[in-house]
């Protein structure tokens, strides 16, 4: 319930977020009852149909295997959701541990911040194309590889927000009742750090769908039988001048999505704690 | 200027190091002997024994990185398992198309971010800024291949007012002419920075107009124009100087994909014909080449910055 | 629009009836309220007040610098030289901003722009309003330097405001203040910022400055002391109100309104005992607070019938002395 006010709160008055949200939600849907949905098997070849224009059986039109379009994109909702989640989970978790220990134990912090810094002087993209170089092409290792990527960004970010939380006095405070390294990091400054964090992981959940998108377009993404709307731009792309629905429908579902994480992210970043507002760069 | 250009240079050499080292093991990490997955699957075992005693891979891992260190100082990158060539004369080849695109780009990025900044600004809280800071969010949010094909969709297919894909050199027929080739590209490398330029040039200024001097230049009887330009953007322009750091990150990255959808023989592309064709040496001395150019940008960027603000002193 | 010229010729600003109000979403609070004040010329006028009294949005409003901020000016006029600013256009406006009339502020630490050169920073206000060429103007920046009292003005001329001292750079917002001979100088808390030692030495420099060039100033601060050492004149003010004004001698000796008395009795002097400082009690209420009546009867120790429901008027107690209080002081025997 609170929860819910708490939502009310931040997006009052802004309806172009508000309806990103919406938007998210029903990609969430989508993803989670695109079986039901569905009204064709997203793998199953129809020969017969191919490159048909969208229509009353074919909403968005069929591909060049005679694909249904509209299918594929449900079953691309479950990607974007997968990709997205987990590069999250996998950059919070893991920048988000660097980061904090980093801030706390200031020696060993000083070594893995120059490790952050090293990874950082690569571009995003080109780290992402030499990690995937050396794996196979999966749906985890994708999401793995633009988790770390992430991560590095999310480590400094961490770091500057812990430094800040402990100069502060609840941190003395619970330093002299006796708390461990651990219960300070994890119970007394954590906490603190949740909405911030949270704003952190709705610009990654946006990012990681455009570096996806490309992964899947440079042929170094999710592989190719994969429905994800990467991967059905990427494979007609040489299509496009007869089927231009092709292009349109996946590329608008990614745009719309990542607008609307975009959206709604910058609002939530509004309605966090001031000091922290600034360390956060989305777009 | 540069004495601390030359000590900030030498504090970025640890840095370089540890970057250089990724790019050695990189090939360390990838099954197989090194000498082999270096000759590509052609190899025959003779091939291998050889460069095996040159690159000194019979030897401890340190010495074999001070040995291709050694080479990488002397300008020696390696060769090509594809072009059978210097990696040194791979990456020359693609440097005039990639510097270019990277010129017009940011030319882009200028007339486009800049100005459409300093408007939304101007009129914030309006419909103007709402349309102008929403619209640079959703171009911020396009993929940019899905941009590019759109561009080729619309301005060659369609209209046929631009080649769509390759690029002729300069010193090819065509001269300066041949530049129409990358106007489809760099406006599509150009869409997402500019965006975020936008909302930097924007957020900058409103950060500055808030500041007290502004508020004496207007007491001078300045018109409003001039205190806009003399005293918010000028003072703007320092946060946004400090962003072509990233920008140049986010063009690198970008350049790949843009690359790849129009087809033209830069540098971006060739990292990713390279990775499809195991092309080790040269993704090695691309990535080499890549990291240093950005520490190199992001020192540039700093001057710039000092020149920009009084109050940084170049110490 | 002319006012016409009963007065003294030598009125320089008067203002009459100034209400200014801050829009919220709850509707909009006033912060200034039927405000009448003059000022001639060559005299000092002082305006006090604790921080949130709307003594630094009447200069604002005076200055024509109220656009960006929330405030508003809701009725009244302003009439400086015979024109009501009010009623002139922006483009009227800004040729008499830091040309005829000039404002220095109270950070001058911030109020400098830190990319320009000092003396640039000067030029500019003297070219905005007097064409010359960059060399004149540059002679000229020398010579308001010089007149600041600015220590080897040439080898300061070309520094930027971060290598200067807090003194220095209001030393140089006061050159940049009179680039246009201004008639009338605003100075909205000069000091407050400085160091003690700084504080003297910059009142000293514009009450001679006043003294060379004839011109008004008007010198707002909370501290009550500052504006004794300095004005002719002094206006009181309490939440958006004048409550007492009079002649400088006269409000010292014959002050009639308990907060003046309280402010006076704030200040520590230096053979004070700490412990004796007196303060006036509570605190300023905040604007969104209602209070009816005298807006100081919540804190005033003399509140009586009526205080806390009817508005006091301005009452005279002599030709240049009035004060809105319902129990006023008795004159000191």
């Amino acid at each position: 319930m609170t929860a819910i006010l708490t939502m009310g709160r931040i997006f009052r008055g802004r309806w172009l977020a508000t309806a990103g949200l919406c938007w998210l939600i029903l990609v969430a849907l989508a993803a989670i009852f695109a079986p039901l949905v569905a009204p064709y098997d997203p793998l199953e070849f129809d020969p017969l149909v191919r490159l048909s224009p969208p229509s009353q059986e074919h909403l968005f039109g069929t591909d060049h295997f005679g694909r249904d379009s509209f299918s594929r994109s449900l079953y691309g909702a479950r990607m974007a959701i997968v990709i997205g989640f987990g590069s999250v989970v996998v950059a919070l978790v893991a920048g988000g541990l660097a980061g904090m220990i980093s801030a706390y134990f200031t020696r060993l912090g000083h070594v893995i911040m120059r490790i952050v810094d090293v990874l950082m002087a690569f571009p995003a993209l080109l780290l992402a194309l030499v990690l995937m170089t050396l794996l196979e092409r999966s749906v985890v290792n994708t999401v793995i590889v633009i988790g770390i990527v992430y991560a590095t960004t999310t480590a400094r970010i961490l770091f500057g927000m812990t430094l800040k939380l402990k100069g502060e006095v609840f941190v003395d405070a619970a330093t002299c009742s006796g708390a461990g390294h651990a219960s300070i990091l994890f119970r007394h400054i954590l906490p603190n750090l949740v909405s911030p964090l949270l704003v952190q992981a709705s610009f990654i959940f946006a990012f990681a769908q455009l570096q996806a998108a490309a992964l899947d377009f440079l042929g170094l993404g999710l592989p190719p039988e994969v429905p994800s709307w990467g991967n059905m731009l990427s494979e007609s792309r040489i299509y496009v001048t007869r089927a231009s629905w092709l292009l349109l429908f996946p590329g608008a579902l990614i745009i719309l999505s990542v607008f609307s994480m975009n959206l709604v992210g910058d609002a939530l970043r509004d309605s966090i704690d001031p000091r922290f507002r600034n360390d956060i760069k989305g777009v | 200027m540069l004495g601390y250009a030359l000590r900030r240079l030498l504090t970025l050499v640890p840095t370089l190091l540890a970057a250089s080292l990724l790019v050695f093991l990189f090939v360390h990490l990838i099954p197989g002997d090194p000498a082999a997955v270096l000759l590509g699957d052609s190899a025959t075992p003779e091939e291998i024994a050889s460069l095996t005693r040159e690159l000194g891979l019979d030897q401890p891992l340190y010495t074999q990185y001070l040995l291709w260190l050694g080479n990488v100082l002397q300008g020696d990158l390696g060769t090509s398992i594809f072009f059978r060539i210097p990696v040194t004369a791979v990456i020359a080849d693609g440097a005039e198309t990639s510097i270019l695109l990277a010129l017009m780009t940011m030319v882009w990025i200028v007339i486009l971010g800049v100005p459409i900044g300093v408007v939304a600004a101007s009129y914030r809280g309006t419909w103007v800024d709402q349309v102008t800071s929403g619209g640079a969010m959703l171009f911020a949010s396009v993929p940019t291949f899905w941009l590019g094909l759109y561009l080729i969709l619309i301005f060659s297919v369609t209209l046929g007012w631009l080649p769509s894909s390759g690029y002729p050199s300069i010193r090819d027929t065509g001269g300066l002419a041949n530049l129409r080739y990358l106007l489809l590209p760099s406006f599509t490398l150009a869409a997402p920075n500019a965006a975020l330029i936008i909302r930097l040039v924007r957020a900058s200024m409103l950060d500055v107009q808030r500041e007290d001097h502004v508020r004496t230049a207007r007491a001078k009887g300045l018109a409003p124009w001039k205190v806009s330009v003399k005293h918010v953007f000028r003072n703007a322009l320092i946060a946004v100087a400090a962003a072509f750091g990233f920008t140049f990150a986010a063009l690198v990255s970008e350049a790949v994909v843009t690359e790849t959808v129009f087809s033209l023989p830069g540098i971006g592309r060739l990292v990713v014909q390279s990775i499809l064709r195991r092309d080790y040496p040269v993704i090695q001395g691309v990535i080499l080449v890549i990291v240093v150019l950005y520490m190199v940008i992001n020192l540039l960027v700093d001057l710039a910055y000092a020149r920009l603000d009084p109050r940084v002193s170049l110490k | 629009m002319t006012r016409p010229n009963t007065d003294a010729s030598d009125l320089l600003l008067d203002m009459r009836g100034l209400t200014l109000g801050v829009a919220t979403p709850d509707g909009i609070l006033p912060v200034v309220q039927d405000l009448s004040l003059s000022l001639s010329t060559g005299e000092t006028l002082g305006i006090v007040g604790e921080s949130g009294c709307g003594k630094s949005l009447t200069s604002l409003a005076i200055m024509g610098l109220l656009e960006g901020t929330p405030v508003r000016v809701l009725a009244g006029e302003i009439f400086f030289r015979g024109r009501d600013l009010l009623r002139l256009s922006p483009r009227e406006r800004r040729a008499i901003m830091g040309n005829e009339m000039s404002m220095i502020f109270q950070e001058p630490m911030t109020s400098l722009n830190p990319v320009y050169r000092i003396g640039d920073q000067i030029i500019e206000a003297i070219r905005e309003h007097r064409p010359m060429s960059r060399r004149a103007a540059r002679d000229r920046a020398l010579e308001l330097l010089t007149m600041v009292r600015i220590p080897d003005p040439a080898g300061r001329i070309d520094s930027f405001p971060h290598q200067l001292s807090g003194g220095q750079r209001q030393r140089v917002m006061i050159a940049m203040a009179l680039a246009g001979s201004p008639r009338l100088l605003i100075a909205d808390e000069p000091t407050t910022a400085l160091d003690v030692t700084v504080q003297a030495q910059i009142l000293k420099l514009i009450v001679e400055l006043q003294k060379d060039t004839g011109m008004g100033v008007m010198l707002i601060s909370h501290d009550l002391g500052v504006i004794a050492e300095t004005c002719d004149r002094i206006a009181v003010m309490y939440r958006g109100r004048v409550v007492e004004t009079a002649g400088a001698r006269e409000l010292f000796q014959d002050m009639r309104h308990p907060y003046t008395r309280g402010l006076l009795d704030s200040i520590p002097e230096a053979d004070e005992d700490v412990d004796r400082l007196s303060a006036i009690p509570g605190r300023v209420p905040t604007l969104d607070e209602t209070i009816t009546g005298c807006a100081f009867h919540p804190r005033c120790a003399r509140a009586g019938a009526g205080c806390d429901s009817d508005q006091p008027a301005l009452t005279a107690f002599a030709p240049t002395h009035f004060a809105r209080c319902h129990y006023p002081l008795e004159p000191d025997a």
